[in-house]
Order: C-alpha cells, then sequence, then structure tokens
C-alpha cells in the first residue's frame, strides 16, 4: 500500500499544517496520535510517535528535507539562494562530511565550557536592568539580547553590536517564513550585509590567529584539508541564521512552560544544578522546531507502509516527546527519567550548535528562576503560528523580585 | 592499547562519530552503531573528535 492507496486510509488522519491555526499542542493532534503513527499531510507525511520519528529521523533512506525550500517559493537565484545550496543544512553524503568534520572541533563542549562564567554574567546583566520594575517584555527584554550577544561572545565581536546582528538574523530568517518571495529583496541585501561582515572578520582571524572560535574555524584542518574563504563565510552565515531565532524563541517557550508549570519553577530555583534538565525538558514538551523535514531519497517501506522516492516527511518532535507511548507521564518534569527528545533534529544533520544552546540555556534558566518568582503573563503576547520553527513574539509578563 | 567502549542506553544513533572517524565508527543497513573496539594510535585525534562530536556523549576510551 502506499500513502494514496491504502486500503485503511480512513483510519489514516489528515492535518492541513500550512493552516495559520493549526496547532501541535492540540485535541486533532493528539487524537491523530492516538489513531496512527502518521498523518497525511497537505503535502507528505507527518510522523508523530516517538519510536518512528526516532528510528527515522536517523534513516539513511532519507535526506534533508529543505534543499528545494527557495524553489518551493518561486525563488531560482540572488545571494540567499546560492548560499542555502552550499550550506551544512542541505548538504549531503562526503560533501556535508567534509565541511562537518572541518566544524565540528570549533563546536566542542569541552571548548564551549569556557565561555559558562560569561553566559552566566550576560544572564545577570539583563536581569538586573529590569528585575526592579516587577515586569518585562521576556523576548525584547531578555530572550533577544542574550541568544545574540551569546554569539557575539562566540563571534569574538563587541558585545555592543549585537543589535546589527539580531536586525541582519531576523531578516534573513524571513526566507523561512511563507512571505519568502516578497521579502526576497531584503532578505538578499541582509545576505550581502552579512557577508560582508563575515569575510571581515575572517581576514582580520586570518591575520590575527588567536584561541577564539573563528580563529578556530579559520585554522581547522583535517587530513591536510581546510576550509576555504568561502566555506568559512557559508558557516559564520549559518551559525548567525541558525543560532540566534532558534535560542530566543526556545527562551521564550521556556518560559511559558515553567509559567505553566510554577512548582518546577521553584524547584529550578532551588536546584540550579537541574538547569541542563530544564533545557531537556521544555525542548521535549515545547520545541521551538515543531517538526524536521527529510524527503525519501529511494522507495522503501516502513511500517507496512510503502514511502516513494521524493515523498516528503516531516518529523513531528513535539508530538513525539509527549507520545504517551514512550512517555507515560509527559508532564514537564525536571526529576523525571525521560528518553531523549529530537528538538535538535537527529541523524547526520542533527543541529550543529547544540552543545552551545544547551549551555548558554541551562544558565539562564535557573538564574531567571532563582531571581524572579511567580513570573505570570500579564496580556499582550503574540506568537508565532506553530508550523515550522515557532514561539513568541512578545511575552509580557509580571513576577516579584526574589534577589 | 586505548579501548573505546559505548554506553548502549545513551547511544541513540545519530552517526555523528561515524562521520568524525569513520575508519573506527560506522553505521549498519539497520541505522545501528558498529565499532572497531580498538584503535591504532595514529587515529587518536579522530577518536577524540568522535567522542566530543557524540550528541549524548555515549563514547568512552580507557587504557
Amino acid at each position: 500500500m502506499s500513502v494514496e492507496t491504502a486500503p485503511n486510509q480512513l483510519n489514516v488522519p489528515y492535518l492541513d499544517i500550512s493552516d495559520p491555526s493549526f496547532a501541535m499542542q492540540s485535541e486533532e493532534l493528539r487524537n491523530a496520535r492516538e489513531t496512527n503513527w502518521y498523518a497525511k499531510t497537505n503535502y507528505g507525511i507527518a510522523v508523530l510517535r516517538y519510536e518512528e520519528v526516532s528510528k527515522l529521523l536517523k534513516s539513511p533512506k532519507l535526506i534533508q528535507g529543505s534543499a528545494k525550500w527557495p524553489a518551493h517559493n518561486g525563488v531560482h537565484g540572488g545571494l540567499f539562494f546560492e548560499w542555502w545550496t552550499k550550506n551544512l543544512l542541505v548538504l549531503e553524503g562526503e560533501d556535508h562530511h567534509r565541511i562537518r568534520r572541518l566544524l565540528n572541533p570549533a563546536f566542542s563542549p569541552r571548548l564551549i565550557k569556557d565561555l559558562v562564567p560569561r553566559f552566566q554574567a550576560l544572564a545577570n546583566e539583563l536581569i538586573d536592568d529590569f528585575i526592579d520594575g516587577g515586569s518585562c517584555e521576556f523576548i525584547g527584554d531578555f530572550a533577544e539580547p542574550y541568544a545574540t550577544r551569546v554569539l557575539t561572545i562566540l563571534l569574538g565581536i563587541p558585545e555592543s553590536q549585537w543589535p546589527t546582528i539580531a536586525r541582519l538574523a531576523s531578516t534573513i530568517g524571513l526566507a523561512l517564513g511563507v512571505t519568502f518571495k516578497q521579502d526576497l529583496d531584503k532578505v538578499d541585501a541582509a545576505v550581502a550585509e552579512l557577508y560582508a561582515y563575515a569575510e571581515d572578520l575572517i581576514k582580520d582571524r586570518q591575520a590575527n590567529p588567536g584561541e577564539d572560535f573563528v580563529s578556530r574555524l579559520v585554522l581547522a584542518s583535517r587530513d591536510g584539508d581546510t576550509l576555504n574563504d568561502e566555506e568559512l563565510r557559508n558557516a559564520l552565515v549559518l551559525l548567525i541564521f541558525g543560532g540566534m531565532d532558534t535560542t530566543r524563541n526556545q527562551l521564550g517557550l521556556a518560559m511559558q512552560s515553567f509559567m505553566r508549570n510554577p512548582k518546577q519553577w521553584e524547584l529550578l530555583a532551588q536546584r540550579p544544578e537541574l538547569g541542563g534538565k530544564a533545557v531537556e525538558e521544555v525542548m521535549r514538551i515545547n520545541p521551538t522546531v515543531t517538526w524536521v523535514t527529510r524527503e525519501a531519497v529511494e522507495d522503501f517501506t516502513y511500517q507496512g507502509l510503502e514511502i516513494a522516492e521524493g515523498t516528503t516527511v516531516h518529523l513531528f518532535t513535539q508530538a513525539s516527546g509527549t507520545d504517551p507511548l514512550a512517555f507515560p507521564n509527559p508532564e514537564l518534569d525536571l526529576l523525571g527519567e525521560h528518553p531523549a527528545h529530537y528538538g535538535f533534529g537527529g541523524g547526520v544533520h542533527h543541529c550543529l550548535g547544540h552543545f552551545v544552546a544547551r549551555a548558554d540555556m541551562s544558565e539562564a534558566l535557573p538564574l531567571l528562576a532563582s531571581r524572579l518568582a511567580n513570573p505570570h503573563l500579564t496580556g499582550g503576547d503574540e506568537w508565532l503560528p506553530d508550523s515550522g520553527n515557532t514561539g513568541p513574539i512578545r511575552l509580557p509578563i509580571g513576577f516579584t523580585k526574589r534577589r | 592499547m586505548a579501548q573505546i567502549t559505548v554506553d548502549r542506553k545513551l547511544c541513540d544513533n545519530h552517526g555523528q562519530c561515524a562521520i568524525a572517524a569513520p575508519k573506527v565508527f560506522s553505521m549498519n543497513d539497520e541505522g545501528i552503531l558498529e565499532f572497531e573496539e580498538t584503535f591504532d594510535d595514529a587515529l587518536l585525534d579522530e577518536v577524540e573528535e568522535a567522542i566530543d562530536v557524540c550528541p549524548v556523549q555515549a563514547i568512552f576510551v580507557k587504557d
């Protein structure tokens, strides 16, 4: 049987994932997941359960499904298009592995650990600025400057330049939205500006290499192979493109989850060593990347379903992370022992920057908990749609100052 | 000789180690990790990269 001709297709649920009101955390989706391990969608299938997501995410029969994203949106050229086709996200096979091998050492958890005191100082500085007022707009006052200034720390550029980086990252991020074609000129102009920025940075570190992250990329070599200037530039653009919005959104979603679970927030305030666990738990139940897209590279059969070459396969992260078959108690629980979530994707395309994201968020969350008691919504919050990368655009909150 | 161990309870078969050190780690047709328990000293750097890059930090080396 195939998706189109399954004899029992009446039992296969259908989800319209391009509907702006489509909600991941909904009765519709929970019912679909209870009925079947996958649903049909307006393009391709959606995998809803943990075991199947885990298996298919790492299947050699599936490749990254986002390579054709610009073409799907009627974009066939320009700076973003050219960058996209050459970036690690969409490369496959040895082309991908070679770049990944050269980039990996700079992202080593051992090196990221050295930055922890700076992450802590940054979080405290940002909290100091609003703590006495008893309220803040959590995205503008904390999540966005924190996520972006972490990038400036990593890149070794003055933290005062963070608004430029935030603006360029957000503008390029429009390329992932449904209005990409309309925004193309703006996106390409931002890519050009970021290229110039990255090229200057690379030239500087080539002339004055140090122990910092960009120097490590510039000096990276493996079996006599190195990254050329274009590959270095593309990697820095990927870091900024992939590292800012995601962390900002995930911090906002973490705050949302903890506001719904005040006892867990108190626990985190009492036990800051649970910061790492807090990150894993919010990414399991409330991930910013709500699905990971793959494409079948050949015809194959999985669990009796024939998946034809070229089929788009959406692997649902939030649905899999709260699947009752794998998580009998799926609620946020910092003391629970849960299987790994797929909020960072998985397989060969597993998020490259996850050690950075994990390290910076696992410092920020316990510091926030230890200083802000009883955080709650005060109204006026605005949200991105649930499709693709989600999170709050604005998140006004009130709280009681603890210290 | 240094010996590799993998915590199979932690290992999630992402295969990043097989990218970092393909002479020591590989993924079989089922997508399950296979690896050489001992390795040539010349491969130490690669193995250390594999240990570092493992998303779930499931690889260990002991002398």
